[in-house]
């Protein structure tokens, strides 16, 4: 339920959950301050502040949002399943149904962006998240338990008249493929009512690998000698590649495109083979066991190598090394060994060896049968086991010599079922485009790595006593997923990692897989100059010394940012046993990217951010700097009207600089930076402003001031055209955006320039949401004309305190200033990935500013765009500033880039 | 007499023990054997015909393999064939601290030291690719008594041999089945590539099937898994698919699925499970994955013929009868594979060939006769 919290867009409680939600989660929806909503959305009595997603939500709200369920008296669930023969693999669909009505403001806003239910495309598909499950086939209860926990196996309509009767379900489908489909049929009609519908098994794995590696970035990666690399595939591109599913056999199959494929081969000595052969040899008594003792193994007592055979030499005119396996367990003939006499751990890796090489080899030998540029390998043999894929990586570069690459995918395991899941007719699924898609790691994840644990841990109790019973363990957590629930088995099964430094650990090289979010208001950002190479993130977290820094100053920080969570809301026990929780959580997390840096996929700056603000609102802290926000922004307020008066007294070009130089200036307030954390227990807030301006000394470290103000003001007196519009992507609340940003903004509108005030749809940090800006406005233009004008004309100020209309009918009409949400909760901003009002706003824009270190340093600072750019931030990191200026910290970047 | 030999030491295992010693010499025809020590076991004798136009003597071509742990018998008999004789035949020197031998495979570094140091033989170091593919294309271009008697097909315990035009010979794949699996493509005399292998041979065949079936010999192996049924054993299509099989892939219900798959279900322990069906299902395993590399490294069909050959083949039917099995299932029954009689000693064939001037080289088919062995052991 904690996922609910996480969605920026479409955080409104799904109806069927609300239904059937169980006494804690109700507990949870009121410790959730309806003020510091989660979303946007359900913040509906105020509507000044309730941007968001208006045009796509007004899309369902005026269609039936069932046009998602065509055949609604079929009752079609959102449920798959691939039952194998070890492995049960669910794949499901939350919806976020949204109720908030829309309201004027929003309305006018639609307007003036051109967005309006019938000339944008209209959404086929409803937000929700998919999330991925896994079980033992064997514990196949446990599996029917969780469905029917969860209500999964009722359909849309029937989940609402939850409790539903038997009859009810009476003519239920759920899509499910693997050999088990058959077996469980009846099964499933029993316990569950519902009539399981089969679908192919290589429909649904070609189905599954087309949508991951259509929808996801960075799905495939490459595994060499234990370095795990995303690969970036262009979904243009595709097409056709060789896709191979090792089960108990292994099936190659090639892949034209969607729906259209061919199984061109396959080998029979597959992961059954190593299985079985493993249960033979060495007694084993399950496939993971087994993987696990290849771990320790050395295979040169089983294999015969090409040494043994040369005399220790290589074979190089053939291009044979002397440790080529020549001969796999060619060195168990003797006459006098036997079973016994060997080690099982050699035997298992020497069998590992044995099968994923031959597999590689056979796969390649396809793809070039077939002129195939990618091989994926899939399927449950593979199960992240880091010596498995290197094996097969091998291999392949091995026989190719170099020119092709094996491929794997982070949610190998869940292709037949995503596959199945999208054989549902008109699931909407087929138009995902990949920017609509986030992935989520909260703690309830039911899956982690290779593992197979219980059913997902639900509501917030469950998991804060997951981690409490962690410490009274005195166990060292360092997977942040819980294997467990509590209550169920214990804790028997968690295992921690053996050694660190061991690249080979199979355990460690799991991947974790995510819930993935699904918000179809998501849009790229328009102005971006090629969205195809755009890389948000500045700093490459694959260099471990970069991720080992950055780590280490999110662990130092996180001491005083649970003091802030705890306190924003009240201190209370409750709080503190949260903040707890939370503090064990997030340390969770990034032990777990210590072990492990590839373990959430490819991962910049910005995702760790934001994984550290979705891991707040996990555990419910909604804003935690809320009160230090106000504190300011009212502190500010405070001495803005003396700024604009000394502001209006200057010259052009004076005002022109001043203006930037307090923009940087104020960039200093910023909570999540160490350094200005220990700044602001040494002054007032004011203090530091006035001291940060002194300090500011032209030339800045990045300094474009006069290219920016050669096109503000011209040169030799020749005015240039003013922007017609200009979106400000604001930063920290308190004088960050009201002694910086507003005066720019407000010298802009006065200007004739529209300005679009660009802020976080929830909170992050100190950062300003778009929710907040509407009243820090409001109360700004109480002193201000041009604020006020502007606002009214922007329609911020629909129902706020103060009343002109009547006076301002002689002015005349101002440009409007704006606020629009960004659709997303991080420091940081993928530009990717934005609300669909940022990108209708954009459309009309020819000024973009970035104001900010997320925003602009660690995010943006090579990005391109179509129009005029200007990043402005003080860099309050002494590494970051090194690294990436050569300079110092509280160095200041003023970077203006001409439309490109 | 012997008149010329060569060596190829084939390594079954790295301790040595199961390395074989392949022997090929040539002896005048008038240098009937008259003795063979006992355990020698001598292959086969080829009759060299006399023809005057040729430089060659008359003579015969021998056959014999040797364990190497029996080292010294190997020894004497090379020792009490040259004390009949003078003098290997180019050598032309009679002192026996200088005789030179031809040897191939990885034993010939390995034991040139002992070699040198106990019997005085100086091991002239052949490259093995060379000599089998040397070895190789000498048989195929072989023709004795004008009837095809060196390659041949298997299927369903029929042995068909076959007639190949040498000028119509190249290009062929040879898959030497030795501890390991080499597979080398063959353009013509002395022009080949070694273009694949697999490290699931021989070796992978008996060391599995001593640990799984605790027989002694390779022999015993094949003689169990002769008996076996490897259903009980393997993952069959039907298995998870029913009778019907899956047939929109095209696969029946009886195509193995996984080898061993079944046994990755059973709650069962090795013991439990029949010594035959698991010698059964390995063999079908490793023949079945060998033919596939095979074909596809035929380039599906490109190469006209794939020639399997190498010590675990040889003369072993049930070998030949799943790698045969296994060539037609990958290639939808368009190719068939081959075998050669003279297989096991393609190497040391080859070393010999190799020494200059022997005439050999210029042998043609209908110069060659065969005789049965005078003295087989067996």
């Amino acid at each position: 339920m904690a996922d609910l919290i996480k969605n920026p867009v479409d955080g409104i409680k799904p109806e069927i959950e609300d239904r059937t939600s169980t006494k804690t989660e109700e507990r949870e929806t009121e410790m959730a301050p309806p003020a510091a909503g989660s979303s946007i959305h359900r913040s509906g009595s105020r509507p000044q502040l309730d941007l968001s997603g208006a045009a796509i939500q007004g899309n369902f709200e005026e269609r039936d949002p069932t046009i998602l369920l065509p055949n609604q008296s079929d009752d079609i669930s959102h449920l798959a399943l691939d039952i194998g023969g070890s492995l049960i693999k669910l794949v499901y669909f939350s919806r976020h149904e949204n109720k908030s009505a829309e309201d004027k403001r929003k309305r006018s806003m639609k307007q003036r962006f051109g967005i309006s239910n019938g000339n944008r495309r209209s959404y086929p598909i409803l937000g929700g998240r998919l999330h991925f499950v896994k079980f033992e086939t064997a514990k196949i209860n446990e599996c029917l338990d969780f469905i029917k926990s969860k209500q999964l196996h009722c359909g849309g309509m029937v989940a609402r008249c939850w409790p539903t009767d038997a009859l009810s379900n009476e003519n239920v489908v759920v899509k499910a493929t693997g050999g088990g489909a058959y077996k469980f049929t009846d099964l499933f009609k029993d316990r569950l009512g519902v009539s399981l519908d089969k679908e192919d098994e290589m429909d649904c794995l070609v189905a599954g690998a087309n949508f991951l590696l259509k929808a996801i970035r960075h799905e495939a990666f490459t595994h060499m000698e234990g370095q795990k690399e995303f690969v970036q595939i262009d979904q243009n591109d595709l097409f056709p590649y060789l896709l191979v599913n090792i089960g108990s056999g292994v099936s190659m199959i090639k892949v034209d495109g969607d729906g259209k494929f061919e199984r061109v081969s396959g080998t029979n000595v597959g992961g059954g083979t190593y299985w079985g052969l493993g249960k033979l040899l060495t007694q084993c008594k399950s496939f993971d066991e087994l993987l696990e003792l290849s771990q320790r193994g050395d295979n040169r007592t089983i294999d015969m190598l090409v040494g043994d055979i040369y005399g220790g030499m290589d074979y190089s005119k053939i291009g044979l090394s002397a440790s080529t396996i020549a001969s796999s367990f060619g060195k168990t003939i003797s006459e006098n060994k036997e079973l016994e006499d060997y080690r099982p751990e050699d035997i298992s890796l020497s069998l590992l060896r044995m099968i994923s090489y031959n597999i590689g080899q056979i796969a390649y030998l396809n793809a070039l049968r077939f002129g195939l540029k990618r091989i994926f390998f899939g399927g449950f043999f593979i199960r992240g086991h880091a010596y498995t894929m290197d094996t097969i990586s091998f291999a392949v570069q091995f026989w190719s010599k170099g020119d092709a690459k094996a491929m794997f995918l982070r949610h190998e395991g869940f292709l037949g079922a995503l596959g199945a899941f999208m054989s549902y007719e008109k699931h909407g699924l087929d138009d995902v485009m990949v920017h609509q898609l986030v992935e989520r790691f909260p703690m309830g994840a039911p899956y982690v790595g290779g593992k197979i644990h219980g059913p997902p841990l639900g509501d917030l109790n469950e998991k804060i006593s997951w981690m409490e019973k962690f410490v009274q363990k005195g166990t060292e957590i360092i997977a942040p997923v819980p294997m467990i629930p509590p209550g169920t088995t214990g804790l028997g099964g968690f295992e921690v990692p053996l050694s660190r430094g061991d690249t080979l650990r199979s355990d460690a090289s799991s991947l974790n897989v995510g819930v993935l979010h699904l918000v179809p208001t998501l849009d790229v950002f328009p102005l971006l100059a090629d969205s195809k190479m755009y890389e948000p993130n500045t700093i490459d977290l694959s260099d471990h010394g970069e991720l080992e820094y950055w780590l280490t100053v999110l662990s130092e920080h996180l001491p005083d940012l649970v003091d802030k969570a705890v306190a924003s809301e009240g201190g209370t026990d409750d709080a503190k046993r949260r903040g707890d929780a939370f503090s064990r959580a997030f340390s969770a997390h990034l032990a777990r990217l210590m072990e492990e840096p590839a373990a959430y996929g490819k991962l910049g700056l910005a995702n760790l951010l934001e994984l550290r603000e979705e891991c707040l609102r996990e555990f419910q802290f909604n804003d935690a700097y809320r009160s230090i926000k106000q504190r300011e922004n009212e502190a500010s307020l405070a001495v803005l009207p003396d700024l604009l008066m000394e502001l209006d007294s200057m010259s052009e070009e004076d005002k022109l600089f001043t203006l930037i130089e307090g923009v940087l200036a104020a960039n200093i307030f910023d909570w999540g930076s160490r350094a200005c954390v220990d700044l602001y227990h040494k002054g007032t807030i004011i203090e530091i402003y006035r001291m940060s301006r002194k300090k500011m000394q032209r030339p800045w470290r990045v300094d474009d001031f006069d290219m920016f103000k050669e096109r503000m003001l011209g040169l030799s007196g020749k005015k240039p055209p003013p922007h017609k519009r200009a979106l400000l992507f604001v930063d920290n609340s308190g004088a960050d955006v009201v002694l910086g940003m507003l005066p720019l903004a407000r010298e802009l509108l006065r200007r004739g320039t529209e300005v679009v005030l660009v802020a976080n749809s929830l909170p992050a940090l100190n950062d300003v949401t778009a929710m907040e800006l509407p009243d820090i406005v409001a109360e700004a233009a109480k002193n201000c004309d041009i604020l006020r004008r502007a606002a009214e004309a922007g329609g911020l100020l629909v129902d706020a305190m103060i009343n002109v209309q009547e006076s301002s009918k002689e002015e005349l009409p101002s440009v409007p200033l704006m606020v629009v949400e960004n659709g997303c909760g991080s420091p940081c901003i993928d530009l990717r990935q934005v609300s669909s009002e940022v990108a209708a706003a954009a459309k009309d824009a020819d000024l973009v500013i970035l104001e900010g270190m997320g925003r602009a340093i660690h995010t943006n600072f090579n990005a391109k765009f179509k129009c005029d750019a200007l990043k402005l931030a003080m860099v309050k990191n002494q590494r970051l500033a090194e690294k990436l200026l050569k300079g110092n910290i509280y160095d200041c970047v003023c970077r203006f880039e001409p439309a490109s | 007499m012997i008149q010329a030999a060569a060596f190829h030491f084939v390594l079954l295992t790295s301790e040595g023990k199961g390395t074989l010693i392949k022997l090929v010499y040539f002896s005048r025809k008038d240098s009937s054997l008259e003795s063979v020590g006992n355990g020698v076991q001598v292959e086969e004798v080829g009759l060299v015909t006399s023809s005057k136009k040729y430089p060659i003597l008359d003579g015969k071509l021998h056959f014999a393999k040797f364990q190497t742990s029996k080292i010294n018998e190997c020894l004497d008999f090379i020792e009490s064939k040259l004390l009949h004789g003078s003098c290997c035949s180019h050598q032309e020197i009679s002192d026996k601290k200088q005789l030179l031998i031809k040897a191939t495979g990885g034993g010939a570094y390995k034991y040139a030291d002992l070699f040198r140091e106990k019997f005085g033989i100086r091991l002239d170091k052949e490259d093995e690719m060379d000599s089998l593919v040397a070895g190789a294309n000498f048989l195929l271009k072989l023709r004795i008594c004008a009837v095809p008697r060196e390659a041949f097909t298997y299927m369903e315990g029929q042995k068909d041999f076959v007639q190949i035009d040498a000028s119509d010979l190249f290009p062929y794949l040879l898959v030497s089945i030795g501890s390991g699996v080499s597979m080398i493509k063959v353009d013509g005399d002395g022009k080949f590539e070694l273009v694949s292998g697999t490290s699931l041979g021989g070796g992978t065949l008996l060391g599995m099937g001593m640990l799984l079936t605790n027989c002694q010999s390779f022999d015993e192996f094949l003689e169990l898994s002769h008996k076996g049924d490897n259903r009980n054993i393997d993952m069959l299509v039907r298995d998870i698919y029913g009778v019907t099989g899956y047939s929109k892939l095209g696969l029946s219900a009886t195509t193995i699925a996984s080898s061993f798959g079944k046994v990755s279900f059973d709650n069962k322990e090795l013991k439990d499970y029949k010594k035959e069906d698991l010698a059964r299902s390995l063999l079908r395993m490793i023949s079945n994955n060998v033919a596939q590399i095979a074909y596809m490294n035929a380039g599906h069909g490109q190469l006209k013929r794939i020639i399997f050959g190498g010590f675990f083949t040889r003369g072993h039917e049930y070998i030949m009868e799943t790698i045969s099995d296994g060539v037609q299932y990958w290639s939808k029954g368009k190719a068939k594979a081959m075998f050669l009689r003279h297989e096991g000693f393609l190497g040391a064939l080859g070393a010999f060939k190799s020494y200059e001037k022997h005439g050999l080289g210029s042998l043609m088919g209908h110069h060659l006769t065969e005789q049965s062995p005078v003295a087989s052991p067996r």
